[in-house]
C-alpha cells in the first residue's frame, strides 16, 4: 500500500493531502486502462507437469476424498480430507462419525496448514554447539541405541501428550523393552479435576453428558461450545438443546470469573468471584430446600446473604436459577476448567457435582459411558500433575535420558518450574518434532516427525459419543519432505532395536498396523470377509464402530469430606487475580504457529495476531487505563507486558490473558507474537489431585506509559460499540428471568 | 500546480509498464480471428499433424510422415477435457502404451527421448502454452459436453475454435487471443436453440423442455433471427469465470 509518507519521499517534494488523491486518481485511471481487455495469457513461461503413470481414479482437477482423524485436539473428530493431484486441499468432518457428525471446528480446519508449515523440522539434527546438524536416521537410531547401554530404566523417562490406540500399545512395549514404567502423559489443558471429581461422584471419570436431553443447562466455567472436552460433538447437542425437548427451548446459564464464547451464548450470564463456584452451587442447593440428611446438614449455612456476598451473585438470581431448576427437570450441570483451577477445585467440582445428585439429573443427562472392549487401546489421559513429577525427577537428577513425543513443556510448564534448567540435567534428550519449538530447541537430537495427514495410527478418543469408536488415520498424501517419519515406524525401529525377534514380521508401522487389525477382525466387526476387503472397508469408512457395554452410574452420594474455603482476603500487593483464558483458537499454544490461527479473530475480544490483557471497564476506570495501554503484570515470579482490551464479561477483581502466544520459537508465525501467561504463573497445586491450579496466581498491574491501537474486528478503540455485543442495557436485578423463557 | 503533475504522470506510467505490455496499443477486436502466440520450445518436439492429422489419401499406407496423419481423436490423448476442468496433459504412460508396440519409430530422436523419460520414471516438463491467469476458471468439461456431446460437432472443430488448428502443427502454439473479451465475443451471440423432438432427445442441438438451454440463474430473453428460428445466447455471468 502506498502511503503519502512514502510518495512524499519518493518525489521530493512535500504533498499534502489533495495532491495524493490526485495521484490515486491518475493511478487508478491507469491501473484500469491497463486491465481492459489487453492482458494476454502467458505462452511457455509456466511448466505443466503430468503424470508418469496415473492411477485409474486420478483426473486432474477432480477431487477424491478420504477419510482420517484430526489430530489437532484430543476430541477425534473424524475428517474427509480433498484431495486433488496429490495434494490435500482441505478437510472436512466425516458424516459417519457420530462424535463430529460431518462437522469441523476452525482448529481442524486449519490442520492443512500444520502439514504444508514452512517451519518443520526436515531432517534429523544433532547438537553440534548450538547448532543442529543434520543427519541420517540410521545414525540417529544407533545414537540412541549407544546412548542408552548401560543406563538402567528407572533413568529413562518418556513425555508425551494424550495416547491411544496401537501407537500407545507400541510406546508401551518399547519403554517396557527398556525396563522403564516412567511414562508420563502431560496435557497443559486437561480436565483431570472434573475426571476425579466425576470418579468421586458417579463412578466414572468421564460420563456422557447429554445437553440435548437438558431443558436446563447451569455450566460453571465449562466452555463446551468452544474448548471443553469435545466441543464440535457438543456444539451438536447444544443445537438440539436450542431447538428444545417438548417445544420448550432450552436455557443456558453459565456462571464464570471470565467469559468464554460459551458464556457468550447463555440466556444468563453471572460473574463469579474468582474460586467461589463451589460456594455457589451449594447455595444453589440451599435455595432449591429439596435435600435432606448429610446434604442438607452440609448447606445449611449457605444462605442467600452469605452465598451473594461471597460469590458476588446477586441473592434474586440465585433464587431465580433455583425456581427455573425446580420448573424444569431434568437439567445439567457441568464443572469446567474455570472452577477446577484452584487449590480447592475438587472440592468446587464435587459440590457442583453433588448439585447434579441433589436435581437428580444422574442418569438422565449423565449417563454411563461405553467402555472400550480393548482396554490396552484406551486413551491415556494427560494431567498436569505429570508434568511435575518429571520436572521433580529431572531437578533431583533422577533421568539421564528424557524422550519428548511432540509436547512442549518448555513452553507450558510455569516459569517457577524451572523447566528448561531441569531439562539441561538429563543426559540425552531426544525431541520427537514437528518443529523446532521451545522444548526441541533444548533437546540433543531432534526427530521429525510426520504430519497427521503423512502418517498411519489408530486413535480412541476419550470422549466417546454413542458407540465406541476407534479413528483410523491415513496418509492423505505422501510425505512432502523425504526425511521424516511417523511416530509409529520410530517406535517399532526402536522397539526393533530390542526386541527384534518379536518384531521382525513388521517391515513398516503399517504393515503392523493392519495385521494387528486384522488379528482382531472379528472382534471389530469384519467376521465371515477377507481380509483384504475387511482392510481397504475400514480404511475406506475411517472408523471401526464397535457396540461396547455401558456401565452404570453410581448414585451413591457421599458428601463427606466436602469442605469449601472461604473466599481469599484481598492480597494488598497482588490485588487482583490471573485468568489464563483458553480459547478456542489456541488452546494451549501448540498451534499457534498456523497462520490461520492468529489471524482468525478471538471469538470475544476479535483481537487477531497478538496477546491481551482483558480487563472490566470498571476497574480499569479506577487504574486509569484505556484501552490501548501498554500495562506490565507482575505476579510473585515474574512479569508480562501486554496492550489492554476492556471488557466488561469478566469479575472486576480479575484479570485474564490468553493462553498460547508468547512463543519464542517455533517458527515465523508464532516466534514474537503476544505474551506468555505460564511465564507469571505460580506454582499452587489442586490439594486433591496435585493438578497445578492454573487460577490461583494474583497479579498487579501497572502501566507502562506506553499506548497502542487494539488490532481487531470491532468498533474503533474505545468506541460506541464497546459494550453493546451483550445484552447488558437491563440490569440484571430488573430482568424477570421466568418471563425471558 | 504542474510540478504535481509529474508525479501523476510517472505513477500512471509505471503502472502502463508494470500491468499491461501494451496499454497504447488498439484494442484487439472481438472476433476469433487468429492471434498467433510465441513458438515454445517443448522438451520433445511433439508432431500433432503425424498423430491427428488428416489422413493422406493418395499414400493409404500412411508410411511417409511428413504427409498425413492418423486423425486420432483428441479426447484420445487429452481424456481428462471430457471430464474436468483442465484438460491435462496425458501421462507419459499413455504414450509408451502405444510407442512399447511401433518398433518401426523407435530409434527415431523423439522417441528416444521419450523412452529416456520412461526409463528414468521421469515426467517430461512440457511448456504450457495455453496458461489463463489464475482468476480465471475456464472448464473444458462444460464445453465438450455443450458441443460434442448435446450438439454432435466434430471433436477438432469444437477443439479448434479456442485451440486453433492443432492438427496441423507440431508442438500446439497459440492461434486464438483467448482474452475475456474475446471469450465473451462468442458468448455474446446469438444461437440457434434447436427444440427437441417429440420424445424429448434433442435432434443434434440443445434441448428445450425437459432440459434448461441456457447455463445462467436468469433465463435469457428469447428471440428469433431472421429464418425465424428461436436463439438465445451463452451463459454471460461473471462468477462463471470468475468464482
Amino acid at each position: 500500500m502506498i502511503d503519502s509518507d512514502s510518495v512524499k519521499n519518493l518525489a521530493g517534494h512535500p504533498f499534502d493531502r489533495r495532491d495524493f488523491l490526485k495521484v490515486l486518481g491518475w493511478g487508478g485511471a491507469a491501473a484500469a486502462l491497463s486491465g481492459c481487455g489487453n492482458t494476454s495469457i502467458e505462452d511457455g513461461k509456466e511448466t505443466v507437469v503430468s503424470y508418469v503413470e496415473a492411477k485409474d481414479y486420478v483426473i486432474p482437477g477432480v477431487a477424491v476424498y478420504f477419510n482420517s482423524t484430526c489430530a489437532q485436539c484430543d476430541a477425534g473428530c473424524s475428517i474427509t480430507g480433498k484431495i486433488r493431484e496429490g495434494r490435500v486441499l482441505k478437510l472436512e468432518g466425516n458424516p459417519e462419525s457420530p462424535i463430529n457428525k460431518g462437522k469441523l471446528c476452525g482448529l481442524g480446519q486449519a490442520a492443512v496448514q500444520h502439514h504444508y508449515n514452512p517451519d518443520r523440522v526436515r531432517e534429523p539434527l544433532l547438537r553440534k554447539g548450538d547448532k543442529g546438524e543434520a543427519i541420517s536416521w540410521e545414525k540417529a537410531y544407533a545414537l540412541i541405541n549407544e546412548k542408552l547401554a548401560g543406563v538402567k530404566g528407572e533413568e529413562i523417562a518418556l513425555l508425551s501428550g494424550d495416547v491411544s490406540g496401537h501407537q500407545k500399545v507400541l510406546l508401551g512395549n518399547y519403554m517396557d523393552s527398556l525396563g522403564s514404567k516412567n511414562h508420563f502423559v502431560y496435557e497443559a489443558v486437561s480436565p483431570a479435576v472434573v475426571r476425579a471429581a466425576n470418579l468421586k461422584f458417579y463412578g466414572v471419570e468421564m460420563p456422557r453428558y447429554r445437553i440435548d436431553k437438558a431443558k436446563v443447562v447451569l455450566s460453571f466455567g465449562a466452555d463446551f461450545l468452544g474448548t471443553w472436552v469435545s466441543p464440535v460433538h457438543f456444539a451438536q447437542q447444544y443445537a438440539a438443546f436450542r431447538k428444545g425437548v417438548d417445544g420448550q427451548r432450552g436455557v443456558l446459564i453459565q456462571a464464570e470469573s471470565k467469559m468464554t464464547l460459551t458464556g457468550a451464548n447463555a440466556d444468563r450470564w453471572l460473574a463469579v468471584r474468582p474460586g467461589t463456584e463451589g460456594i455457589l452451587a451449594l447455595g444453589i442447593i440451599n435455595a432449591l430446600g429439596v435435600s435432606t440428611g448429610d446434604v442438607a446438614e452440609l448447606v445449611k449455612d449457605y444462605d442467600k446473604a452469605r452465598v451473594s456476598r461471597d460469590t458476588g451473585v446477586e441473592p434474586s438470581n440465585i433464587d431465580k436459577i433455583a425456581a427455573l431448576l425446580k420448573l424444569r427437570s431434568p437439567s445439567l450441570v457441568l464443572a469446567g476448567g474455570a472452577a477446577e483451577g484452584y487449590v480447592h477445585g475438587m472440592q468446587n467440582a464435587a459440590a457442583i457435582n453433588l448439585l447434579n445428585q441433589v436435581l437428580g439429573n444422574v442418569g438422565k443427562t449423565i449417563e454411563a459411558p461405553v467402555s472400550v472392549p480393548f482396554p490396552q487401546m484406551a486413551p491415556s489421559k494427560g494431567r498436569t500433575a505429570a508434568l511435575k513429577d518429571l520436572n521433580d525427577g529431572l531437578a533431583a537428577g533422577k533421568y539421564k535420558v528424557l524422550f519428548n513425543v511432540a509436547t512442549n513443556p518448555v513452553f507450558t510448564a510455569p516459569a517457577s518450574y524451572k523447566f528448561r534448567d531441569n531439562m539441561a540435567k538429563a543426559g540425552f534428550k531426544v525431541a520427537f518434532a514437528h518443529y523446532l519449538d521451545e522444548t526441541a530447541l533444548q533437546a540433543d537430537l531432534v526427530l521429525p516427525l510426520d504430519s497427521e495427514m503423512e502418517d498411519w495410527g489408530t486413535h480412541v478418543p476419550e470422549y466417546l459419543a454413542d458407540t465406541v469408536q476407534i479413528n483410523i488415520q491415513q496418509p492423505l498424501m505422501e510425505r512432502l519432505h523425504a526425511n521424516t517419519r511417523g511416530m509409529g515406524d520410530i517406535l517399532l525401529a526402536l522397539v526393533k532395536q530390542r526386541r527384534a525377534e518379536e518384531y521382525k514380521a513388521f517391515d513398516d508401522y503399517y504393515g503392523y498396523l493392519r495385521s494387528a487389525v486384522l488379528q482382531n477382525k472379528a472382534a471389530l466387526g469384519g467376521a465371515g470377509s477377507d481380509d483384504d476387503t475387511f482392510w481397504n472397508d475400514t480404511l475406506s469408512n475411517g472408523i471401526v464402530k464397535l457396540s461396547g457395554a455401558s456401565g452404570a452410574l453410581s448414585l451413591k452420594v457421599d458428601v463427606s469430606g466436602l469442605k469449601l474455603p472461604a473466599p481469599k482476603e484481598i492480597d494488598e500487593q497482588y490485588p487482583m487475580n490471573l485468568i489464563p483464558a483458553v480459547t478456542s483458537n489456541l488452546r494451549d499454544g501448540r498451534h499457534t504457529n498456523q497462520p490461520w490461527i492468529q489471524e482468525s479473530p478471538d471469538p470475544l475480544t476479535t483481537i487477531v495476531w497478538d496477546s491481551w490483557v482483558e480487563m472490566h471497564p470498571k476497574m480499569a476506570l479506577q487504574l486509569g487505563i484505556v484501552e490501548g495501554d501498554i500495562v506490565k503484570v507482575t505476579s510473585k515470579t515474574g512479569s508480562v507486558s501486554a496492550q489492554v482490551y476492556l471488557f466488561p464479561g469478566i469479575y472486576p477483581d480479575a484479570v485474564s490473558i490468553p493462553i498460547g502466544r508468547g512463543h519464542d520459537a517455533m517458527g515465523r508465525y508464532a516466534k514474537g507474537y503476544g505474551v506468555n501467561p505460564f511465564e507469571i504463573m505460580d506454582a499452587v497445586f489442586e490439594s486433591a489431585t496435585g493438578e497445578l491450579a492454573m487460577h490461583e496466581t494474583r497479579v498487579n498491574i501497572t502501566k507502562t506509559g506506553q499506548r497502542v491501537i487494539v488490532v481487531k474486528d470491532e468498533g474503533p478503540a474505545g468506541g460506541r460499540q464497546m459494550g453493546r455485543k451483550i445484552a447488558a442495557r437491563v440490569s440484571t436485578d430488573q430482568v424477570d428471568l421466568s418471563k425471558e423463557v | 500546480m504542474h510540478r504535481y503533475l509529474c508525479f501523476p504522470a510517472i505513477l500512471a506510467g509505471f503502472l502502463m509498464a508494470v500491468g499491461c505490455y501494451a496499454a497504447t496499443d488498439q484494442q484487439p477486436t472481438l472476433t476469433t480471428e487468429d492471434d498467433l502466440g510465441p513458438q515454445v520450445q517443448q522438451p520433445i518436439e511433439f508432431p500433432h499433424y503425424r498423430h491427428a492429422g488428416n489422413r493422406n489419401t493418395v499414400d493409404l499406407t500412411n508410411s511417409d510422415p511428413t504427409k498425413g496423419g492418423m486423425e486420432i481423436n483428441c479426447q484420445y490423448c487429452h481424456t481428462y477435457a471430457r471430464r474436468s476442468l483442465t484438460a491435462g496433459i496425458p501421462p507419459l504412460q499413455k504414450c509408451v502404451g502405444c510407442h512399447q508396440n511401433i518398433p518401426s519409430v523407435r530409434d527415431k530422436p523423439r522417441i528416444v527421448e521419450l523412452f529416456k523419460y520412461w526409463d528414468a520414471k521421469k515426467a517430461i516438463p512440457w511448456k504450457k502454452v495455453h496458461d489463463l491467469p489464475d482468476f480465471v476458471r475456464f472448464n473444458h468439461e462444460r464445453h465438450i459436453k455443450r458441443f460434442i456431446e448435446q450438439q454432435g460437432r466434430p471433436v477438432q472443430e469444437v477443439c479448434g475454435y479456442c485451440h486453433g488448428q492443432v492438427k496441423e502443427m507440431t508442438t500446439a502454439r497459440r492461434q486464438k487471443p483467448i482474452t475475456m473479451g474475446w471469450c465473451v465475443s462468442c458468448h455474446m451471440k446469438e444461437h440457434v436453440v434447436v427444440v427437441a423432438n417429440k420424445d424429448g432427445i434433442p435432434e443434434g442441438g440443445t434441448p428445450l423442455g425437459k432440459q434448461a438451454y441456457w447455463y445462467t440463474f436468469q433465463k435469457p430473453a428469447e428471440t428469433k433471427n431472421a429464418a425465424g428460428e428461436l436463439t438465445a445466447k451463452g451463459p454471460n455471468d461473471c462468477w462463471l469465470c470468475h468464482k
